[in-house]
């Protein structure tokens, strides 16, 4: 760019320390980033994130996660384990608005770093803690990860054939995914208050209640009527035609009929309107009393018919359907074009161009951006030490000489 | 329940309109009263939000179980905006407001001659977040949308299940509207914060498809790269063995998930056979992923020799990220969930005690409450027309006869 612009961000001026591993709290850190906070990214000095090596490795070895995910952070290396290493931190935390952290409970309080000492070098501070279990609580001690998280947070028994083995429910990192979502908004609402009263606040985030909290009546249902909800495969029990159905050419669509209106327009899609009618199944209740009945004919329809053909009268009868998409397909979808959901990065240490999901939420007056990729391992430590903290070359070439860099 | 303490919330004093239904976007409204705002929930006189018609019933005629959990903290205000002077009362409802959040299908609003300069002109700083199937834009944007097609939109659909069997529900049904409204949730404190610093007000446009795709790790970054389409994998995981869901000699399942070969080789320890951490044998996570049906079996004949609570604590006395997977009934009796409160007990007139889950995330300064459930249609709509808009009583009688209201 050769024009001066000033970028204006919602969180321009904010920075934010991500001392965190793989995704939890790191995707927390990565929206803030999006959004203009300049995030730290603090790692060991040797390996650095687990997200680096966890996954499918790229020619320079961090692995695509770690390059899709790590995006606008700069990469810092501080030895945690180490007096010196510790004594930085603290002078960076000084300077910082925002922490992100998941270890386990009490490693941070284990090196000197807790709740009650990073308040004093920096009563404003806002801290998200990420972990398996949250802070508290008996199991609060034991290794947590999403995996983990999915069955404990009761969604992992849900996802399967009935009696059949439980599944992973699409994929095994929605739990980090979704403790960074929760934590990013409650270090967006502490960021809030800290700004009117100026007192920080820590945000504590268990992975299994990120996941036990997308459970919809799952508990109030158990409480009040004792119903343990079991797998249902592609269904669900509460709303038919409701699933996955395969097509002629051997692909899947998935079908939504939540309410009687939407099951019209289906029947009209399958060009028979009867089946809507009252004396048949034009009613939720009546489809589910006769669920076998109804997904069978939804099936044979859907069977003698290709993916596309199925998608294009339901589209035409504005009846709730869609393909399941696999990686190639969303790569051909024209809705991903159209919005932009892939962006092309090119990445100089690599040499090579990444496709990545591009920014969300998207906001029309300040739209996120993405500057650059993952950083290499303390690509940017040099620089924080010396702007930041104001060191000069012999203390950094004295640290890297002791490791503690 | 939270008694009003005194203790100020981050959003106190903010006013949120939420015109949506369903979860997609009325989450994000949850969340926020949460914190402190205060949610005006704007209905249809006579249907009100067909949330409260879905799920399991109750014996209040206006409220499902999941209608009164995730309806907590909201009033509810009743204007028919098919009506011209309905859409007058809710200009002026919108200009006294800070927040207004909806999710019907592109268009819809506009139909109404509520478009974005109409209700920005009403209200320059107002933040407005747009929920939808597919988003704003783009070719799909008036096609219908649900969590379940956005499931299957946005890839994770296609990877819950066995291969090349029937593709399952991801665990939950409206998981999708819950990512959504997260990602609603942060555009619109990131909005807030922008709008405090310059006054500007702006529009978060969020796609459930491009929410659900958003979580998917390196799915689109390995396609991209080397072409790699990822297929289900059934309780597995591609990334690490043994990762997955084992069968316990009572029936039951665990989750174990053994990411990196310190955890493998405690896990060995565990199951009483340490030599199968050796480096010739199942040691190095790479030798794992090659015999990954002879490493899984083991695993699965030792935990089919035991009771799944032998399981955990053998896993758990030797650090193993281990958990069992949950049902309902489960949770309920779960210890850690008890100490962390993450279930609560309202007491709801004329229905006695309902649980609901608690709020996430736990802010240590100013932890969010539960206040009300679900309100009955129109309970704040006298109170909100007299008090904020200033209409006569008179010409209240007048709107509710004429249904406006």
């Amino acid at each position: 760019m050769t024009e001066e612009r000033k970028e204006h961000l919602p969180l321009t001026g904010i920075r934010v320390i991500d001392v965190a591993t793989v995704i939890a709290a790191p995707y927390c850190a990565t929206i803030l980033g999006e959004f203009g906070a300049d995030v730290l990214k603090v790692e060991h000095p040797i390996g650095g994130d687990l997200a680096r090596h966890f996954g499918t490795p790229t020619s320079r070895g961090d692995t695509l996660t770690w390059m899709s995910e790590a995006r606008n952070k700069r990469s810092v290396t501080v030895d945690l384990h180490r007096p010196e290493g510790v004594d930085i931190f603290k002078r960076l935390i000084a300077k910082t608005d925002v922490l992100c952290e998941n270890f386990r409970p009490g490693t941070l309080e284990k090196w000197g770093l807790g709740w009650e000492v990073l308040r004093e070098i920096n009563p404003g501070l806002v801290m998200l803690r990420v972990s398996g279990y949250g802070q508290t609580g008996p199991y609060k001690d034991r290794p947590g990860f999403a995996r983990i998280a999915h069955a404990v947070g009761g969604l992992a028994y849900l996802a399967g054939m009935p009696k059949g083995t439980p599944v992973t429910p699409g994929s095994t990192t929605l739990g980090d995914y979704l403790s960074g979502l929760f934590g990013c908004v409650g270090v967006l609402l502490a960021l809030r208050y800290k700004e009117k009263t100026g007192r920080g606040q820590y945000v504590d985030t268990a992975l299994y209640e990120s996941v036990f909290r997308c459970t919809e009546e799952l508990a109030p249902a158990y409480a009040m009527y004792g119903e343990v909800r079991e797998r249902h495969g592609p269904h669900i029990e509460t709303a038919c035609p409701y699933g996955h159905f395969p097509t002629k050419d051997g692909r899947w669509i998935a079908i939504a009929c939540t309410t009687d209106k939407l099951f019209a327009r289906l029947a009209e899609a399958m060009g028979r309107p009867e089946l809507a009618s009252t004396g048949l199944y034009g009613e939720q209740k009546t489809r589910l009393d006769n669920r076998h009945e109804v997904n069978e004919i939804v099936r044979d329809w859907c069977g003698s018919h290709t993916r596309d053909e199925v998608l294009a009268l339901c589209n035409d009868a504005n009846a709730p359907a869609g393909p399941l998409n696999n990686i190639a397909d969303i790569f051909g979808d024209r809705q991903f074009h159209a919005r932009r959901n892939l962006v092309a990065i090119d990445d100089p240490s690599l040499g090579e161009t990444l496709i990545v999901p591009s920014v969300l939420p998207r906001m029309s007056r300040t739209p996120g951006r993405i500057a650059h990729l993952g950083p290499k391992l303390g690509e940017h430590t040099e620089e924080v030490l010396k702007d930041l903290l104001g060191l000069g070359d012999g203390e950094i070439a004295e640290l890297r000489s002791h490791r503690v860099i | 329940m939270n008694e009003g303490s005194g203790k100020p919330l981050p959003l106190d004093g903010l006013r949120v309109i939420d015109v949506a239904t369903f979860l997609g976007g009325p989450y994000a409204a949850a969340i926020l009263g949460e914190f402190g705002a205060e949610i005006l929930k704007v209905e249809h006189p006579v249907s009100g939000d067909p949330m409260r018609r879905f799920g399991r019933a109750t014996k209040r005629h206006d409220a499902t179980l999941a209608w009164l959990s995730e309806a907590r903290n909201k009033k509810s205000v009743t204007i028919d905006l098919r009506k011209p002077r309905g859409v007058e009362l809710f200009v002026k409802l919108v200009s006294k407001s800070d927040v207004l959040i909806e999710n019907f299908r592109p268009g819809t609003l506009e139909g109404w001659g509520l478009t974005w300069e109409v209700l920005s002109g009403a209200n320059p700083g107002l933040v407005m977040l747009r929920v939808s199937g597919y988003g704003q834009t783009g070719p799909y944007r008036r096609r219908t949308g649900f969590a379940h097609i956005a499931h299957a939109i946005g890839g994770l659909s296609y990877l819950a299940g066995f291969p090349g069997e029937t593709p399952v529900v991801p665990g939950t049904a409206p998981l999708g509207d819950y990512v959504s409204s997260l990602y609603g949730a942060i555009g619109i404190l990131l909005a807030l914060r922008h709008k405090e610093h310059t006054g500007e007000g702006q529009v978060i446009d969020v796609g459930i498809c491009e929410s659900v795709f958003r979580l998917m790790d390196e799915l689109a970054t390995a396609y991209g790269l080397f072409g790699k389409i990822r297929e289900r994998e059934g309780s597995g995981s591609f990334v690490a063995v043994p990762h997955g869901h084992f069968r316990t000699k009572d029936e039951k399942w665990v989750a174990i998930a053994c990411t990196t070969d310190k955890m493998f080789e405690r896990f060995a320890d565990a199951m009483g056979q340490p030599e199968l951490a050796s480096s010739h044998l199942y040691g190095p996570q790479r030798q794992r992923l090659k015999a990954r049906d002879e490493v899984n079996r083991i695993v699965n004949e030792w935990t089919a020799s035991l009771t799944r609570d032998e399981v955990m604590r053998r896993c758990i006395d030797k650090e193993v990220p281990v958990g069992k997977l949950n049902s309902i009934a489960d949770i309920f009796e779960d210890e850690h969930f008890k100490a962390r409160k993450n279930l609560i007990t309202i007491d709801e007139e004329g229905l006695g005690p309902v649980v609901v889950p608690n709020v996430v995330p736990i802010l240590s300064e100013t932890p969010g409450s539960v206040r009300n459930l679900g309100p009955p249609l129109g309970n704040a709509t006298y109170e909100v027309m007299r008090e904020l808009l200033e209409i006569s009583a008179a010409e209240i009688a007048s709107l509710r006869q004429q249904k406006v209201i």
